[in-house]
C-alpha cells in the first residue's frame, strides 16, 4: 500500500494521488480503507460528524446485499464515460448527488431496504465520512474517485487496469460477508419472516462431493484425541448440579418426581446420583432402575419388566402379560400388595427419545410416574418436549423441573456418523456405499446381479421422471417438501419386470433373491400410504450409476 | 412368551455395558469411595445417630455446613408438622367440593337398573370441564364406596387403552376383577375355571365373575369420553346392552366439552342405547381460591408473600391447573423454605436452648429486617438493646423469637381483616367486588391500607341502619371485638335497640333516607342543597354510636393492615420469592438450551479469554456451530455452513489446525443440532438441511 504511494508520490499531481489511492483501495479494501494518512483534508471538513464505529462487516454485508444500492451503484459506475462529454463532474458534485439520493432513500424507505440495511448505508453516505472501515463508503467514493480520474490527465490504461481487478475483488469480500441475517437486531419473529421470505433458496450449489466424509473409525479416532478446552469450566459446572442431589431426595421424598432439562448430556449426571443415592442409604439401598431412552428398539414393556424384577427379586410370576399395560397393573398391584416396600427409583434418561416419543408411551410413563412408591426421574433434551404432555398428563407425572445444561457431549447417546449421513441424505454408508455393495454383488450369483441391475436401472428411471415432476412442483409453488423421501419401485412391478426377463421364475425365488440384498442391507422397503411395498436403494443417484455401470460393464 | 430375565437384565457394573443396555436395574460400579466426593458428607453420616432409621431426615446443614444436626432436625420436623396441618385441610376441602356430586353419582348409580330405563344403559353424563383432576379424584371415592360394600366398582378406562374393542374388553375385564381379586386372582380366575379356557375379551369371564361375587352395580367410566374412537365406542354399547341382562353396568363419561358436542359425535342407534342424566362438576378457580383462603387465614406460623401468590394464580389462571397442582405448588414454596432459610428453624414450637449458636447468630444478624430493627431502636435511643442483640447470643435468640410471635400475630391478624373487609364486600352492596386472594395480594404488598376500597367500605358502613349493623358485629375478628371500646359501643347500641320499639331499624344521620334534598330558587336558579333531616332522638344516639364504629374500625384497618416487609424477622415466616416455583413448575428448556448454546459464557466461565459476542474455537463445538447456524435461511448448506466452522478454528489454529479433527467436531455438533430439534434433512438441495428452530420464538 504505502510504497506504492511512495512510488507515484514524485511525478503526480495531488489529484492523481487520489488516484492511486482509488486503485490501492480497490485492491485490498481491508487494509486500506482504515488508514488516515488517504483521507484529504477536504472531505474531512465537509463532514460534521463521524458516524459511530459500527460493525463492519456487517456494513459491507448490507451494501452489497441491497438490491437498490446495488443498483446505484452499478449506474454510478457506468455513467462515467456519459458524464465526461456532458459535463465534467467534480467530486463534490458527485458527493452532492449521492448525498441527495440517500437523503431520498432516507425518505422513502421501504420495507425491504429496511430488512438490508440499505437506510443504514444512505446514512453512512449522508455522513459522508470516508474514514470509515465500511467497504460500501469506499466503494462509493471509488466511484467517485474513477469518474474523477477520467477527467484528470491519468492515462486510460491505469483506470481499465484498475477497474477489473475491483471487479474481480468484490465478489470475494461479497462471498465471505454475505449473509442471510438482517442486520441489526430484529426481534425473533421478523427474523423468521426475514429467513423464511419467498423466493428460491439463497444458498451456493457448493456440496460436499470432494470433501471426503468421515467414517465411523475416523471419527472415533479424532475424538478420542480431542482434548476439550473448556473441560474445567464443564466440570465445576456439573460440581453445581451434584450439589442439588440432597434437593432432588428431598423433592423425591415428597412425592415429586424430578424432570432435568437444558443443553447436554444428562447420562453422567444421573449416573452420579444413583450412586449418591446408593451411598446415601448404604445400609439398605433403595433399588434403581435406569432407562436410556436413545437406545434403539427400546420397549416400553421391558421398563415396566425390569422394575418388577427390580422389586421381587427372584421369584417373577413366570407370565407378566406381552402387554406394556399388563405388566404395569401386575406392578401397581405388587406394589400394593407390599406396604413395606421401599420407594423404587426409576431414572429415564432422554424421556423425549424417539423410540418413547409416542403420545401411547408416554401415557403409559405417567401412569407409571403416578405409581405411589415409584419416584422417576426423566431428562429431556429437546426444545419442546413439554409439548408431549397435556394437562392431565403433567398432572400425572408431578414434574418439579430443573434445569440442567451440562455441556457434556452426546457420546453415548447418539450413533454420531450415522446421523449426520441420515442428515445428508447418504444412508448406506454402513454398507460401505458403492464399493461395498459392488463387493456383495461379486459375491452373488448371475441372477442376483441381473436383478439388482434391472432394480437399478427402474429405479434411476423412475428418479429421473421425479426429478422432472419434482421441478414443476418447485416452479409451481416455491416449497414442495413431500414426504416420500426416496424414489421406490413398487414390489409388484419389479417382480412383473424380473419374471419378464426371466430373472426370477416365482414370487419365492424372487423372494429368495431380495432377502439377500436385504440382508446386506443393499435395499430397503417401506409400506407406502396405499399399502403398497416400495423397495429402493440407500444410495445417491451418482453411487447408483456407477455401480449400475459397472454391473453392464462387467 | 419372552423369557423376562432376558429383557431384565440384572446390572452389570461395567460403564460401556450399561450404555448399550436400555434397561438395567443400577449397581454401583465402586462400592468403594467417591470420586468428587468430599470428606464432609462422609463425617455427616458417621454422626447421624439413626443412619438405619427407615426415614432418615432429609434436609442437609446450611450455613456452609455449620448448622447443628438439632437444627436440621427441627426444621424438617417443623415443616412437616405445619405442612401435614395444611395438607389435612386441602384435604377437607377438595372431599368437601364434590361431596354432593359423589352423592347423586352413587344415588343414581344404586337406584338405577336396566329394568327401570326400559333396557337402556343407564349412563351419567359428568361435565368436568378443564377441572381434570376432580372426575379422578370423584371415580377413586366411588370406588371406594362400592366395594367396600361388596356391591360391586369401578372400572376406569382411558382413551388410551382402547385401541380396538378386542383390547377394550380385555381391560374391562381384567380391570374389573382385578379390582377386587387382585392381580393374582385375575390369573387364577381363568385357571380355576372348569370347562375349555375362555379368551381374555369373552365377556363371559366378567357374566361369571358378576355371579360369583353377586355384584350388583358395576360402573364403567370413560374418563376422556371425547378422545374415545367413536367406531369403537359404538360397538361397545351394542355389545354391552346385549349383555345387559347378565352384567349390571352403568357407563359414566367425563365430558370436557359439552353433552351436546358428545352426543354429536355418535351415531344416534348408540344414543338410542343409553339413557341417562347429566352432572356438573365445580370449577377448578373456586376450590383453588377457597383452599389458598384456608392456608392463608388459618395459618398461624408461615405465610405466602405477595410475589409468590402473584406467580400461583398467575399460573392458575393462565393455564388450566388442577386444585392439586395447585395444592402442590404451595406445597413446594413450603418445602423449599423449610429446605433452604435457616431462620425457619424459629419457627419451631419450642426452642431449645442448645440452638445458640454462633453461625445462627450470625445469620440472624444478617437479616435486613434485623438491621432495619436495630436502626429503629437507636432511633428511639435503645442503644442497650441493640448492644445486647449484637452481643448475647442467647438475648438476641430470644428476642428473635419474640419478635416472630409478633410478627406472626399481625400476620395473622392482617389476614383476619382480609377476610373482613371480603364479608363486608359480600355484605354490603358494594358494586366492587374482589376476591380473597386478589385481596390477600393486595394486602400482602401493603396496598390496602388506604386504598379505595377500604374507604368505600368503611363509608358504606357509617350508612348502615341498625338491623344490618346488628348482623355485621358478629363478623367483626375477634382481635377487633375483644377491644373494650368494642364493647362498648356494643353494649350501648343494645342498650339503645332495647329502647327503640319501632318496627323501622334506626337509621344514622348519613344514611340517605335521612338527608333531605331541599330545593330553593335563588335568582331563578334551582340550587340543591343537602339538609339533615330532624332526626328523632333514638336516631341521633345511633348515629353516635355508628360514628365510634367507625372510628374503631379504621383504627383497625389502620394497625391490621401493615405492609408486612416492615416486620421484623418477616424473612423467617414470609416467603416471598418468585425465583424456585416459577423455573420449577413452569419450565423454558427452549430458552435455556438456546441462552446455554447462543451464549456459552453465561455457564462456562471462560478463564482465558473473554469471548463474549464472538465466536472462538474455545467455545464448545455446537455452541460455535449453532452461533452460525443463527445466521443463515431456512435453508442451510452444509458445505458451506462446514467451511465456516473450519474458518473459526483455521483463523485461532492458524496452521496447527487439524481439519480432520474439526470435521469430527462438526459431526458432533451436527448429530446434537439435529437431535436437539434444530436441523432436518431437506430434500430441495444437495447436501442442504432445512432449519426447523427459530432463536426466540
Amino acid at each position: 500500500m504505502l510504497p506504492v504511494v511512495d512510488d507515484q508520490l514524485p511525478v503526480s499531481t495531488p489529484k492523481r494521488q487520489r488516484i492511486t489511492e482509488t486503485n490501492g483501495t480497490g485492491d485490498n479494501p481491508t487494509d486500506g480503507n482504515g488508514s488516515p494518512e488517504f483521507t484529504p483534508s477536504k472531505r474531512l471538513k465537509k463532514t460534521p460528524q463521524r458516524p459511530t464505529a459500527e460493525t463492519p462487516a456487517a456494513l459491507k454485508a448490507s451494501g452489497l446485499k441491497t438490491p437498490s444500492n446495488r443498483s446505484k451503484a452499478k449506474a454510478l459506475f457506468s455513467t462515467p464515460p456519459k458524464q465526461n462529454t456532458a459535463s465534467s463532474p467534480t467530486k463534490v458534485r458527485a458527493d452532492r448527488s449521492a448525498k441527495k439520493k440517500s437523503a431520498q432513500l432516507l425518505f422513502e424507505q421501504d420495507e425491504e431496504d429496511i430488512w438490508d440495511g440499505g437506510d443504514r448505508l444512505a446514512e453512512e453516505i449522508l455522513a459522508g465520512d470516508n474514514d470509515t472501515p465500511a467497504v460500501t463508503n469506499g466503494q462509493d467514493n471509488e466511484v467517485i474517485k474513477t469518474v474523477e480520474a477520467e477527467d484528470s490527465i491519468e492515462p486510460t490504461t491505469d483506470k481499465a487496469a484498475a477497474t477489473p481487478k475491483r471487479r474481480a475483488g468484490r465478489p470475494k469480500g461479497a462471498k465471505n460477508k454475505r449473509s442471510p441475517t438482517p442486520e441489526g437486531d430484529l426481534p425473533a419473529h421478523e427474523r423468521y419472516f426475514f429467513q423464511n421470505r419467498a423466493g428460491p433458496p439463497r444458498t451456493s450449489n457448493n456440496n460436499l462431493n470432494k470433501v471426503t466424509l468421515l467414517t465411523h473409525e475416523e471419527y472415533f479416532e479424532k475424538h478420542a484425541q480431542r482434548q476439550d478446552p473448556c473441560k474445567r469450566e464443564i466440570s465445576f459446572l456439573n460440581d453445581l448440579h451434584r450439589r442439588s442431589f440432597s434437593q432432588w431426595n428431598f423433592e423425591f421424598s415428597q412425592g415429586f418426581n424430578i424432570c432435568l432439562y437444558g443443553y447436554g448430556s444428562k447420562r453422567p449426571l444421573t449416573q452420579r446420583f444413583a450412586d449418591w443415592l446408593y451411598r446415601k442409604h448404604s445400609a439398605s439401598p433403595p433399588p434403581v432402575v435406569i432407562v436410556n431412552g436413545h437406545t434403539p428398539n427400546m420397549s416400553i414393556r421391558s421398563i415396566f419388566a425390569t422394575i418388577v424384577t427390580a422389586i421381587l427379586g427372584t421369584d417373577i410370576p413366570s407370565k407378566m402379560g406381552a402387554q406394556p399395560i399388563e405388566v404395569l397393573e401386575l406392578l401397581q398391584s405388587v406394589l400394593k400388595s407390599r406396604p413395606s416396600q421401599k420407594p423404587i427409583t426409576v431414572f429415564i434418561n432422554s424421556i423425549d427419545a424417539p423410540s418413547l416419543r409416542r403420545a401411547a408411551n408416554q401415557a403409559l410413563l405417567a401412569r407409571l410416574a403416578a405409581t405411589p412408591k415409584i419416584h422417576l426421574l426423566a431428562t429431556a433434551d429437546t426444545l419442546n418436549f413439554l409439548l408431549m404432555w397435556d394437562i392431565s398428563l403433567r398432572d400425572q407425572f408431578n414434574f418439579a423441573f430443573h434445569e440442567c445444561t451440562t455441556f457434556t457431549p452426546f457420546d453415548t447417546e447418539f450413533d454420531v456418523v450415522e446421523e449426520v449421513h441420515n442428515l445428508l441424505g447418504r444412508k448406506g454408508r454402513r454398507v460401505g456405499g458403492k464399493e461395498g455393495v459392488e463387493f456383495v454383488l461379486k459375491s452373488l450369483p448371475e441372477n442376483a446381479r441381473n436383478l439388482y441391475r434391472l432394480l437399478l436401472t427402474e429405479l434411476l428411471s423412475l428418479a429421473d421422471e421425479h426429478h422432472n415432476l419434482d421441478d414443476d412442483m418447485d416452479n409451481a409453488e416455491g416449497a414442495a417438501e413431500g414426504p416420500k423421501d426416496e424414489t421406490g419401485i413398487e414390489f409388484r412391478a419389479l417382480y412383473q419386470k424380473a419374471s419378464e426377463e426371466f430373472i426370477a421364475s416365482s414370487e419365492m425365488m424372487f423372494r429368495t433373491l431380495l432377502k439377500e440384498f436385504h440382508d446386506h442391507q443393499m435395499i430397503t422397503s417401506r409400506i407406502d400410504t396405499s399399502g403398497m411395498e416400495m423397495l429402493s436403494v440407500p444410495l445417491s443417484r451418482d453411487e447408483m450409476e456407477g455401480v449400475l455401470e459397472d454391473l453392464v460393464l462387467a | 412368551m419372552i423369557s423376562n430375565a432376558m429383557e431384565a437384565d440384572v446390572g452389570i457394573p461395567s460403564e460401556n455395558y450399561s450404555n448399550t443396555q436400555g434397561v438395567y436395574i443400577y449397581r454401583p460400579a465402586d462400592a468403594g469411595k467417591a470420586p468428587g466426593e468430599r470428606p464432609p458428607k462422609r463425617r455427616k453420616v458417621a454422626q447421624e445417630p439413626n443412619g438405619s432409621d427407615s426415614n432418615p431426615c432429609p434436609f442437609v446443614p446450611l450455613l456452609d455446613e455449620g448448622e447443628t444436626e438439632l437444627s436440621v432436625q427441627l426444621r424438617y420436623q417443623t415443616y412437616e408438622k405445619l405442612w401435614s396441618v395444611q395438607e389435612a385441610k386441602i384435604r377437607e376441602i377438595l372431599d368437601d367440593v364434590d361431596a354432593e356430586v359423589l352423592e347423586n353419582v352413587s344415588s343414581f348409580v344404586s337406584t338405577t337398573s336396566p329394568e327401570t330405563f326400559r333396557g337402556c344403559i343407564p349412563a351419567a353424563l359428568l361435565t368436568v370441564g378443564s377441572n381434570v383432576s376432580s372426575l379422578a379424584r370423584l371415580l377413586s371415592r366411588l370406588n371406594d364406596q362400592l366395594s367396600s360394600t361388596g356391591e360391586g366398582g369401578v372400572i376406569v378406562l382411558e382413551s388410551g387403552d382402547a385401541p380396538n374393542l378386542k383390547t377394550t374388553l380385555k381391560n374391562i375385564i381384567r380391570t374389573a376383577i382385578i379390582n377386587t381379586e387382585g392381580n393374582d386372582g385375575y390369573q387364577s380366575f381363568f385357571t380355576s375355571r372348569e370347562g375349555p379356557r375362555l379368551l381374555g375379551y369373552d365377556l363371559d369371564v366378567l357374566g361369571e365373575y358378576v355371579a360369583q361375587k353377586s355384584i350388583k352395580h358395576l360402573v364403567l367410566a370413560f374418563r376422556d369420553s371425547e378422545a374415545f374412537d367413536p367406531g369403537i365406542l359404538t360397538d361397545l354399547f351394542f355389545l354391552l346392552s346385549s349383555w345387559l341382562d347378565r352384567i349390571p353396568l352403568t357407563l359414566l363419561f367425563g365430558i370436557s366439552t359439552s353433552v351436546e358436542l358428545f352426543e354429536g359425535r355418535l351415531p344416534r342407534s348408540s344414543v338410542a342405547l343409553l339413557k341417562g342424566r347429566f352432572f356438573e362438576l365445580h370449577k377448578a378457580s373456586n376450590c383453588v381460591d377457597h383452599i389458598y383462603e384456608r392456608i392463608q387465614a388459618e395459618s398461624g406460623k408461615f405465610w405466602l408473600g405477595r410475589n409468590l401468590t402473584n406467580v400461583l394464580f398467575e399460573k392458575s389462571s393462565d393455564y388450566f391447573q388442577t386444585p392439586e397442582s395447585f395444592c402442590r405448588t404451595v406445597k413446594y414454596a413450603y418445602m423449599s423454605h423449610f429446605f433452604s432459610n435457616p431462620l425457619s428453624v424459629l419457627l419451631a414450637e419450642d426452642i431449645p436452648d442448645e440452638l445458640v449458636q454462633v453461625r445462627l447468630c450470625e445469620a440472624i444478624r444478617n437479616v435486613p429486617s434485623f438491621r432495619e430493627y436495630c436502626e429503629t431502636l437507636l432511633e428511639e435511643g435503645h442503644t442497650r438493646r441493640v448492644r445486647g442483640l449484637l452481643e448475647d447470643g442467647g438475648y438476641l435468640l430470644k428476642q428473635t423469637v419474640q419478635l416472630i410471635e409478633s410478627g406472626q400475630q399481625s400476620m395473622h391478624h392482617m389476614f383476619q381483616a382480609v377476610k373482613f373487609i371480603f364479608l363486608l364486600l359480600k355484605d354490603l352492596s358494594i358494586p366492587k367486588k374482589a376476591s380473597m386472594s386478589e385481596l390477600s395480594i393486595r394486602a400482602l404488598s401493603g396496598e390496602l391500607r388506604h386504598s379505595p376500597l377500604v374507604e368505600d367500605v368503611l363509608a358504606v358502613f357509617k350508612r348502615l341502619d341498625s338491623s344490618k349493623f346488628e348482623g355485621l358485629v358478629s363478623l367483626i375478628p375477634e382481635s377487633a371485638a375483644n377491644l373494650p371500646e368494642f364493647w362498648d359501643i356494643r353494649k350501648d347500641l343494645n342498650a339503645l335497640l332495647q329502647t327503640h320499639k319501632g318496627p323501622q331499624p334506626l337509621r344514622s344521620a348519613y344514611d340517605n333516607q335521612n338527608s333531605v334534598i331541599g330545593t330553593t330558587i335563588v335568582q331563578q336558579r334551582v340550587k340543591l342543597n343537602k339538609g339533615k333531616a330532624n332526626l328523632p332522638e333514638d336516631c341521633l344516639k345511633y348515629t353516635k354510636i355508628v360514628d365510634r364504629a367507625h372510628a374503631l374500625l379504621e383504627s383497625y384497618f389502620e394497625t391490621t393492615l401493615l405492609r408486612p416487609q416492615e416486620l421484623p424477622f418477616h424473612e423467617a415466616f414470609l416467603l416471598d420469592m418468585r425465583n424456585p416455583i416459577g423455573g420449577v413448575f413452569a419450565p423454558r428448556p427452549r430458552f435455556a438450551i438456546e441462552r446455554a448454546l447462543s451464549n456459552p459464557s453465561d455457564y462456562l466461565m471462560y478463564t482465558l479469554h473473554h469471548t463474549e459476542g464472538t465466536l472462538s474455537a474455545m467455545q464448545p463445538p455446537t455452541s460455535i456451530l449453532y452461533q452460525l447456524y443463527l445466521e443463515s435461511g431456512a435453508l442451510v448448506n452444509l458445505h458451506d455452513l462446514w467451511q465456516a466452522f473450519h474458518a473459526v478454528f483455521e483463523r485461532e489454529q492458524g496452521d496447527s489446525c487439524d481439519e480432520r479433527m474439526t470435521m469430527a467436531l462438526f459431526y458432533r455438533a451436527i448429530s446434537e443440532l439435529r437431535a436437539l430439534g434444530m436441523l432436518k434433512h431437506s430434500r430441495k438441495k444437495m447436501d442442504h438441511a432445512a432449519k426447523s428452530a427459530w432463536m426466540g420464538l
